[in-house]
């Protein structure tokens, strides 16, 4: 078989009429122009044979018994998985009114009994040269769609999880960039996390050496927020503010900041030992977790605006955080009556209620052993 | 009656489907004549409205002819004239010569 002659093959065609001789005419003629053919006695059996094996197209006869070649071309127009098969209706109905009920039922030609075979089959070639132009079209715009997912998900990948970009990617195409939205209220939880002995380190260290050890500490804390698809929202000097429950919700967000901190306490032990090694400097990760309403958006100018979250719980995340000592994680509350049931007793130790810098009110505080080390 | 041409010159690729074709059509005459013979003009629309259809598909325009007749026959309840076309569709079907190129 030649290559034209197997691509022909590939194109499917069901001809459906209840007249065997009509049925055997038809197939003869596709099947000399290397289409392969299928055939059905009554719309019913049409229909059967379309949903399990879809073809290319569908040659219809309209006057059939049971279910009418009109009744199948509207059933299968109207199912949103076979609406793009042509249908030609088969008919030797020369009046306008059923021309008409062809139309709206969907049909997409018509073909007049008795049929003359150059018509069939230039009818036939014109259906399936629109068919392929719309199959290459559908293709490419597939492939347009997956190029521009992906280029959404590098671009946020270096701010959120790959999950989370994966997820923005796909809501991009539905609802519009999530990032594009108007800021707005919403419940959060805020971590911020900071390292404590970073001043002695940049007294210590050459410009260079500084940046490396931050680079090592950020790609630290981060692969930690990833893994519990928190969303970095700033890095600055030292300190890291990483949101859960935005910009998608999460039921567990409580759950997921308190791992992240473990994760980020546990991951950095191995390199704050290495620096002591080399440095001789003692550090560690301290954090701050908060939870409550505040406004996640685009906050800034026209020439420069951050995608931030703003409001109580980050306030607060960030006094509990500068009040943590290394290896130690401080949360509010509402945060701890969320996660204590994943707290070991021995590790937690209640604070009271404390009156945090600039802040009116005292709120409980919940202290947190993460580290393996005693708190420095 | 209308005069038909006897010697049809058929497709040669058709020419495998054309005994199954005849046999077909004896069996649309002996179908004809029972629902002539219980008045059932429903049928013999249907009857008409396939030979309609398939005759001429084949290069028998003499059977679309016939066929188109006995359909409108039966819409009208022409009992007397669709009998007539039964009777000259047997007559041709008896003397039809099939030539293929």
């Amino acid at each position: 078989m030649n290559d034209r002659a197997a691509a022909q093959a590939a194109y499917r065609v069901l001809v459906v009429d209840d007249d065997p001789d009509m049925v055997g005419f038809l197939a003869l003629m596709l099947q000399r122009e290397g289409m392969s053919v299928e055939t059905a006695g009554d719309g019913q059996s049409a229909l059967m044979k379309v949903m399990t094996s879809p073809p290319d197209l569908i040659l219809l006869d309209v006057m059939m018994p049971g279910v009418s070649g009109f009744d199948v071309c509207r059933q299968l127009k109207g199912d949103e998985s076979t609406a793009l098969i042509p249908i030609v209706l088969v008919t030797a109905l020369e009046d306008t009114e059923s021309r008409v009920r062809g139309i709206e039922a969907g049909a997409d030609d018509f073909l007049s009994k008795p049929v003359k075979r150059e018509e069939l089959i230039a009818r036939v070639k014109t259906l399936r040269r629109l068919h392929d132009t719309r199959k290459e079209l559908e293709s490419r715009r597939l492939a347009a769609e997956v190029q521009r997912k992906e280029a959404i998900r590098k671009a946020f990948s270096r701010y959120i999880s790959p999950r989370l970009a994966d997820r923005i990617a796909d809501a991009a195409g539905e609802h519009g960039d999530p990032f594009q939205g108007r800021a707005q209220r919403t419940s959060l939880v805020a971590l911020f996390a900071d390292l404590r002995g970073f001043t002695r380190l940049t007294e210590q260290n050459e410009v260079g050496a500084v940046v490396g050890m931050l680079n090592e500490y950020f790609a630290v804390l981060t692969e930690a927020a990833y893994q519990h698809d928190g969303t970095i929202f700033n890095m600055a000097g030292d300190s890291l503010l990483v949101g859960f429950n935005v910009p998608f919700p999460q039921p567990d967000a409580a759950e997921r900041a308190w791992r992240t901190a473990l994760e980020m306490v546990a991951r950095f032990e191995p390199v704050a030992a290495a620096w002591q090694a080399r440095h001789g400097l003692a550090v560690g990760v301290g954090i701050g977790i908060c939870t409550g309403e505040a406004i996640i958006g685009n906050v800034g100018s026209t020439h420069y605006a951050n995608y931030t979250i703003i409001g109580n719980p980050v306030n607060i995340a960030a006094r509990l955080m500068q009040m943590a000592a290394a290896g130690e994680v401080l949360v509010c509350g509402p945060v701890y009556d969320r996660i204590r049931h994943l707290l070991p007793a021995e590790r937690v130790e209640g604070r009271g209620d404390v009156t945090l810098r600039g802040k009116a009110e005292p709120i409980p505080v919940y202290a947190v052993r993460a580290g393996t080390r005693a708190p420095a | 009656m209308t005069d038909h041409q006897l010697t049809v010159t058929v497709a040669k690729d058709l020419a495998d489907l054309i005994p199954v074709f005849f046999e077909n059509r004896k069996k649309e005459i002996a179908s004809l004549r029972a629902a002539l013979a219980t008045g059932n003009f429903e049928q013999l629309r249907q009857l008409g409205h396939r030979m309609k259809g398939v005759g001429n598909s084949y290069g028998f325009a003499a059977i679309s002819d016939i066929g188109k007749r006995v359909e409108d026959g039966a819409k009208v309840a022409d009992k007397a004239g669709i009998n007539a076309c039964v009777g000259e569709y047997a007559n041709y079907l008896s003397k039809v010569q099939v030539v293929y190129e």
